[in-house]
């Protein structure tokens, strides 16, 4: 007798394709639903900084971060194509179907950080998980100070979310700074990396009562991390999310494990005094 | 806990009672050579059970935990997915199994059943399962040079998490413990006997001379590694000496009946058949925290044996599991190349942390 497929953690719940868009080289965004109104209704509880696992039947299943908001009306991944599963991915077309499961970890805690500024910063697609946050901050306005959001990507053409990057451009109670380490003819902006930002002429980066979100390649989290620290925050200011190898979603496979953490249940978001904690390197 | 006791003779009887109530019974047989090893028995080889003989190198954790699983049968047809779990969940009985090997299963317990996440697969087959432990009490036939369970506070008698206990007093008698409300619902059959208070001293007697059996290893400072493990004391060139001599072939990961890693994968069935299975995985392995692109946090050897150990050993996941992930059964030693088990890495982390505490002070 089978239970319940509800009690099966390893259960992917089928989800539908609904479009597909362009970002940058090799990254595109998937639209999806989940066959199941229950089960989209049951998934749009996650909160900003949660997982998926997505599986692409036949290939196998890869953890995904969820760039949406859950203030928002869609759901979708923003995926690169790195390894089989990503590629398996990105040949869907709109109205194929494949597997989902979770919402998994914990999560940025978002209502901790009422009445706090907050102070987001990206490398290249690092903005993929930030952008849920942002989102979420904004569509929470008043119960944060000041928001502001530094960007860094290589070139004007591996900017994401070029849509949103509009949006906050225009800066409805956002400060919007956005930066290329290499420009292109057309590019009238900063050029640097995405910590050269914060000495930009007119930029005051709070410190006292922030919270810095920080997510990007491992090079650029290293020397951001350096700057605010130089700038006076504290470790216990700076969130980020890790990324692991990982198979189950659930903490019993084991891949994720860094130190004293499962990056899947007690993760991936982490503040930077917790990752010096862990006990191994990032 | 209740207690009879079973003549010598009776003692496979208790295997025949169990496969008259439907268990597919595993017990321990001697293979070739000086093999051991966990078989299903039959008609055929059930007067070949041993009740004394080395424990096997495979441990019965096979059982509980399959090696290969599938998980789930995944067809599509029409643009239809229909995905139905497989569950394997025979009613089976293990005979023979040693005390370090129910220590095993319980950490299995604690980590597949523990915490906010249950694992079915696993729930719905210990569900089923019947443990039948034998003491380890004769020193010649039963202890390895390579066992430590007195120091992982394990054996050698078990002191809970089984069904049945059998322990011999080696007078043509066995002394049977019922450890849950099925074992104790097996003395109704006429083999199990009431027994007397000379029974009770008896295995008091052949307990400690059983404990006194085991061979003084290094293994005494299992306290101390742990201590120096979960302070963060141990020099990287300590575990870099441990990774020198691993030779990265993932044995004392699959020998060990307290490790839990799997890894998944697809595979095609049929034409329009997929089906996704589970597997052991190893963290010794150089794969087993490389992501897709290449990039790989954990690359040099002595960070994956410093994970291993550091998973077993470490304060924080003995006290997040309430079990510890070792439990003295000697297997990694016994299997590896390089000599680095669980018994002389606990000497070598205790050594070389002991002689940096001694210079310490003078240093500074």
């Amino acid at each position: 007798m089978n239970p319940p497929s509800a009690e099966n953690v390893y259960m992917p719940k089928i989800a539908v394709l609904d479009r597909v868009v362009d970002e940058i080289t090799e990254v595109k965004t998937f639209y999806w639903h989940f066959d199941d109104p229950a089960e989209q209704a049951a998934f749009k509880k996650f909160r900003p900084g949660q997982f998926a696992q997505v599986s692409l039947f036949g290939t196998g299943e890869f953890p995904a971060s969820l760039p949406p908001s859950p203030t928002e009306a869609e759901t979708f991944f923003t995926i690169r194509t790195v390894g089989s599963c990503t590629a398996a991915l990105h040949t869907l077309k709109p109205g194929d179907k494949f597997g989902i499961r979770g919402p998994y970890g914990n999560g940025f805690s978002m209502e901790d950080y009422y009445g706090k500024n907050l102070v987001f910063v990206a490398g290249g697609i690092g903005l993929i998980p930030l952008r849920s946050c942002i989102i979420y901050a904004l569509a929470h306005r008043d119960k944060y100070k000041k928001i502001q959001i530094y960007y860094g990507a290589k070139s004007p053409k591996d900017l994401m979310y070029l849509q949103n990057l509009r949006e906050w451009e225009k800066g409805a109670g956002v400060e919007f700074n956005l930066t290329v380490d290499r420009a292109d003819a057309g590019w009238k902006g900063h050029v640097g990396v995405v910590g050269s930002l914060f000495k930009k002429p007119g930029v005051q980066v709070p410190v006292e009562n922030t919270v810095a979100f920080v997510c990007g390649p491992p090079v650029m989290f290293r020397f951001v991390i350096k700057d605010l620290q130089a700038l006076g925050f504290q470790d216990s200011q700076i969130v980020s999310t890790l990324e692991r190898y990982m198979k189950c979603g659930v903490g019993k496979c084991g891949h994720c494990c860094i130190g004293v953490a499962y990056v899947c249940v007690d993760g991936p978001v982490f503040t930077y005094e917790q990752i010096q904690k862990l006990g191994e390197d990032i | 806990m209740k207690a009879r006791i079973v003549h010598r003779d009776d003692v496979l009887k208790i295997v025949d009672l169990l496969r008259r109530q439907g268990y597919e019974v595993v017990a321990p047989f001697f293979g070739r050579g000086r093999d051991t090893r966990f078989d299903n028995v039959t008609d055929e080889n059930r007067d070949q059970i041993q009740i004394h003989l080395p424990n096997p190198y495979h441990p019965p954790k096979r059982f509980v935990m399959l090696q290969i699983e599938r998980l789930l049968r995944i067809e599509r047809n029409d643009g239809l997915i229909q995905i139905e779990p497989t569950y394997r969940e025979p009613k089976r009985a293990i005979f023979g199994i040693r005390s370090c090997d129910i220590a095993g299963i319980w950490h299995l317990d604690r980590f597949f059943l523990g915490r906010e996440f249950r694992d079915i697969y696993y729930e719905k087959r210990r569900k089923n399962l019947f443990l039948v432990n034998v003491v380890c009490s004769d020193p010649e036939r039963d202890i390895g040079s390579e066992c430590f369970c007195v120091c992982a506070d394990t054996g050698p008698a078990a002191r809970d998490h089984f069904d049945l206990q059998l322990m011999d007093l080696h007078d043509g008698e066995f002394m049977v413990v019922a450890g849950s409300p099925a074992g104790e619902a097996m003395f109704a059959d006429p083999i199990f006997r009431k027994g007397a208070d000379a029974h009770v001293a008896k295995r008091r007697a052949v307990l400690e001379t059983a404990r006194k059996s085991f061979k003084p290893s290094t293994t005494s400072w299992f306290s101390a590694a742990i201590r120096y493990v979960s302070a963060g004391k141990v020099a990287e060139k300590t575990w870099e000496e441990i990774g020198n001599r691993c030779l990265e072939c993932g044995g004392c990961t699959y020998v060990c009946p307290a490790c839990t890693c799997f890894t998944v994968s697809d595979r095609s069935v049929g034409p329009n058949e997929v089906e996704r299975v589970r597997m052991w995985d190893a963290c010794a392995l150089g794969g087993f925290t490389r992501m897709a692109g290449g990039h790989n946090p954990r690359k040099a050897v002595h960070d994956r044996r410093n994970r291993r150990f550091f998973r077993k050993l470490s304060h924080y996941f003995i006290q997040r599991e309430l079990s510890m992930a070792c439990v003295g059964c000697g297997r990694c030693a016994a299997v590896c190349h390089g000599d680095v088990g669980m018994p002389s890495v606990v000497e070598m982390i205790r050594r070389e942390a002991a002689e940096m505490e001694t210079h310490e002070p003078a240093q500074r």
